[in-house]
């Protein structure tokens, strides 16, 4: 069996595995036991493990780095996504935000799945490791921000149960929301430079090979804006000392404008980043 | 039979309930006294602060369940008025049920409560130690902790917190997380706040400050806590530093502000803040709930969630009360067994069976045998059980006349594994 094919079974198994805790933690919101989300977990451990594996014969392949393919583009995005979250879960144990992250995570795969294997992502004329640079950092860095922004989702309805008095359920279920800020907190912190590296590993490039023209692209605008916001929310956090609901609550809203615009932009403009 | 009689918190006064604890107590020879009652062959003695019960298995004709109720008044003092309407007895099956519904706490003041299943077990091992208990007995404690664990995994009887202070703990956990580091700021030195600030400090929280109009009052309750006192003009300062505050004051205006709040909010760099408002008139003013990162919980905020979670457990107990019929039928199944009559038979079954089995593995070679042959082999075996078994059956019958006959039924069927 050669390794393509070895990867495709691979990719098949995280995909299957993904789809079962996607499931299983979207259940346990529904009848409110955190243990079920607890083995959905481990589940989605599981996956993210095969889809190491994955990424690695794609690796071995040697056309990850500089010329990925389009599947292995989005795995890599579901992976890191992944990646970031359950880092996450050692540092604090809030199993139950896995049913916001885990749905992203699943659309990606599936979106991964729609792609035919073998074709490469980027124009002949982009393969190089300054591209690769800025793909895996963008894509890091915008992962971590689904994820404080997931937070912040969760802290905004564990804000109002427990301003409005109630002690249910659903609130027993949700993390607390000192947990969540936190969460926040770690991933605009990381999330940041990693996406600044990201940005700058881009404009290098274009630097380099494009001269002029590419500032005006409407995805560079994009993700440049999604930076600033980025920026904007980490600076009011270090320096004025914003916690809790505002800063949940303008995550949310800023993940939401932005997915928004990221998929205006992606239907109605045709520009330098038409591979993603 | 298992009887079972006493009173609890449901039929008598405190005032009863505590003679006869206080008359039990001091009685060295509890269970010498109570074994000697004409008819108790099995005896067990549980006292709490809600109920005072004997449970014990007695002579069929059941008389002896009186004596263990004139017992008990006796050892309390009670007069006969006193006594008159207190106690309760139950047989057989309803005294089994009664000790797993104790056991479950489903009979508890306060339902699902965790103490009482620690009591039945202080007060099992204590007869185990003046070996007070026996076949009977023993099966019933260890199958009423097997209920009571049940009721408790099983169901959510246990699960949400039904007392006030127990609530303003469970909210802390899902405001902070981890309480550790967190400091608390008790405003008045009332006995609610007291009992709220040693839970929360149980449970990891840093240190406790105590603001209060006498300092006096104050400095004496932060001793206990090895914290800190502050005058009532301080206030505003040590909200600067604290996560929890309870307040209880007698105060007839608000203490603390929303102003008071918003002023400070800078300076707190905007972290969470847990206001539980035990007193009334309430001392938090009710504006500070609509503050970001502010969370208020006045005295009835804090009842309506134990209400809830009081209804939750009621509701759990109809699911306990289901798993609570399986264990009693269990129980009372594994009782009717412990008669002869049923244990010869299935004694004599069980070696039927083994002769069979036996037979049917050496039908093999005793094919080429003739049937004469055949026939004296297998009369030979027949001989040989029975002439086995005829001693043990010879005593099951003997015995089944007496009630001592279950230790010995009870030998057998462990002996030949017929359960």
């Amino acid at each position: 069996m050669n390794l393509i094919n070895l990867q495709l079974i691979m990719f098949k198994i995280a995909l299957i595995l993904c789809t079962v805790s996607t499931a299983g933690y979207l259940f346990s919101l529904l009848v409110k036991r955190v243990r079920l989300a607890k083995i959905s977990t481990w589940i989605l451990a599981v996956a993210f493990g095969f889809l190491t594996i994955n990424l690695l014969f794609a690796l071995i392949n040697s056309s990850l780095l500089i010329n990925p393919g389009s599947r292995d583009f989005l795995s890599l995005c579901a992976w890191s996504v992944c990646a970031v979250y359950l880092a996450l879960q050692f540092k604090t144990k809030t199993r139950v935000l896995g049913a916001f992250i885990s749905p992203f995570i699943l659309l990606f795969m599936i979106a991964a799945t729609g792609e035919t294997s073998g074709k490469s992502l980027l124009p002949q004329n982009m393969q190089n490791w300054l591209t690769a640079v800025h793909l895996f950092c963008v894509i890091m860095g915008e992962a971590l921000f689904i994820i404080a922004s997931c937070a912040g989702l969760m802290f905004i309805m564990q804000n109002s149960l427990l301003k409005n008095k109630r002690l249910s359920k659903m609130s027993m279920l949700l993390p607390s929301l000192s947990d969540l800020d936190r969460i926040n907190h770690i991933c605009l912190l990381w999330g940041f430079p990693i996406l600044s590296v990201g940005i700058i590993a881009g404009a290098v490039f274009a630097g380099l090979s494009w001269q002029s023209g590419w500032l005006t692209d409407p995805k560079i605008i994009w993700t440049f804006a999604g930076w600033i916001i980025y920026g904007f929310l980490l600076h009011q956090r270090l320096a004025i000392g914003w916690k809790g609901y505002r800063m949940a609550l303008i995550s949310g809203v800023a993940f939401i404008l932005l997915l928004l615009s990221y998929g205006s932009v992606r239907i109605c403009f045709s520009t330098l980043h038409n591979f993603i | 039979m298992i009887v079972l009689t006493g009173l609890n918190h449901k039929t008598a006064p405190v005032a009863v309930r505590e003679k006869i604890f206080a008359g039990c107590l001091e009685k060295k020879d509890l269970f010498p006294a109570l074994m000697a009652i004409n008819g108790v062959e099995e005896v067990l003695y549980l006292s709490t602060c809600n109920r005072v019960e004997i449970i014990a298995s007695i002579g069929e004709d059941g008389l002896a369940i009186k004596e263990l109720g004139n017992f008990l008044s006796r050892s309390g003092g009670l007069t006969q008025s006193e006594a008159a309407g207190c106690f309760y007895e139950y047989r057989g099956e309803e005294a089994v049920r009664h000790m797993f519904r104790v056991a479950s706490s489903l009979d508890s003041m306060v339902m699902g409560e965790a103490q009482i299943l620690g009591q039945v077990k202080d007060a099992y091992r204590e007869a185990l130690e003046k070996y007070a208990t026996g076949v009977v007995l023993n099966r019933l404690m260890h199958c009423s902790f097997r209920a009571a664990k049940r009721v408790r995994s099983e169901t959510a009887i246990a699960v949400n917190p039904v007392s006030i202070s127990h609530a303003a703990v469970e909210l802390a956990k899902k405001i902070f997380g981890s309480l550790d580091g967190k400091k608390i700021l008790l405003i008045g030195a009332g006995e609610m706040a007291e009992l709220t600030g040693t839970q929360l400090i149980e449970r990891g929280a840093q240190s406790i400050i105590v603001a209060n109009r006498s300092l006096v009052q104050a400095e004496l309750l932060a001793e206990k806590f090895h914290g800190e006192a502050v005058a009532l003009d301080a206030l505003e300062k040590k909200l600067i530093e604290v996560d929890i505050v309870i307040s209880s004051t007698g105060a007839p205006v608000f203490i603390v502000t929303a102003d008071m709040l918003k002023k400070i909010h800078h300076q707190r760099k905007n972290r969470l803040l847990f206001l539980i408002d035990i007193a009334v008139p309430r001392d938090i003013e009710p504006a500070a709930s609509a503050l970001e990162n502010v969370y208020l919980y006045n005295i009835d905020n804090l009842q309506d969630i134990v209400d809830e979670n009081m209804h939750i457990r009621k509701k759990e107990a109809i699911k306990a009360e289901a798993i609570i019929d399986e264990e009693v039928t269990r129980y009372m199944n594994w009782q009717k067994e412990l008669e002869s009559v049923p244990t010869i038979v299935s004694l004599r079954n069980k070696a039927g069976e083994i002769v069979q089995a036996e037979m049917e593995k050496a039908s093999g070679w005793m094919q080429n045998l003739d049937k004469e042959d055949q026939e004296k082999i297998d009369n030979l075996v027949n001989s040989v059980v029975n002439k086995v078994l005829h001693a043990p059956v010879t005593v099951l019958k003997e015995e089944s006349s007496d009630i001592s006959s279950r230790d010995i039924v009870a030998a057998v069927r462990r002996l030949f594994r017929l359960d």
